[in-house]
């Protein structure tokens, strides 16, 4: 039984939507796992694919830890309390949902492209890499440019 | 908090009072010198830790260093 008006019951509010993004953190690996199985599908013979395939989840295990701001356990703990303080977080954070949001969308308009044209598949790693860094790359700066009103 | 609604605060002021500099204050907190910035400018809404920990460092009440402008 609900005490809240029915009209009202379902709307999302602000809470409700950054609870959503916190719990979809389980799309990341499915991200991953989905665009290394379809990239890597059609290409190249079994051993290959397994090596790529390696490659590509180092690569995104260690762009994700940097991104999402997992704890450098051999810095100092003021270190780590800097590097992992709120505006870092939030910084990093947005740049890695930037990041994730281009490497959704690239790898959708490869699966498309590749109806037309053939992918050669380290060209297509690369694009896809290269542009979800840069992207989060360029995010992170643009968010962390200059301090204003400095007094020191 | 709605689009029209910021959170104002009064941490360059107080800072000023006691005479701590951005980086001293980051320093107490243990937080960078940015975050202190940002906050202190408005780009940035500090966390409930956070403002607890802003306010305890400026010997304040939370209520007083920080408020809702509309």
């Amino acid at each position: 039984m609900s005490y809240r008006p029915r009209p009202t019951f379902d709307q999302p509010t602000a809470e409700s939507v950054q609870r959503t993004r916190r719990a979809s953190i389980w799309i990341i690996p499915a991200l991953i796992l989905q665009q290394t199985t379809l990239i890597f599908g059609l290409h190249g013979d079994e051993f290959s694919q397994f090596l790529q395939a390696i490659c590509w989840t180092a690569l995104n295990i260690a762009e994700l830890w940097w991104l999402l701001g997992l704890p450098f356990r051999w810095l100092s703990e003021r270190d780590q309390a800097i590097l992992n303080d709120e505006w870092s977080r939030s910084v990093s954070g947005d740049a890695a949902r930037w990041g994730i949001a281009t490497a959704a969308l690239v790898g959708c308009a490869m699966m498309i492209a590749r109806i037309w044209l053939r992918l050669d598949s380290g060209v297509a790693i690369f694009a896809l890499v290269n542009s979800t860094l840069l992207v989060a790359a360029a995010r992170s700066w643009w968010l962390d440019r200059g301090e204003p009103d400095g007094d020191e | 908090m709605a689009m029209n609604e910021k959170l104002g605060n009064r941490l360059k002021e107080r800072r000023g009072e006691l005479g701590l500099t951005q980086g001293e204050l980051a320093e107490i907190c243990l937080v960078s010198r940015k975050t202190v910035n940002t906050v202190e400018n408005g780009i940035f809404v500090p966390s409930t830790l956070l403002a607890l920990k802003l306010a305890q460092a400026l010997n304040v009440p939370v209520e007083q260093l920080f408020w809702i402008e509309r």
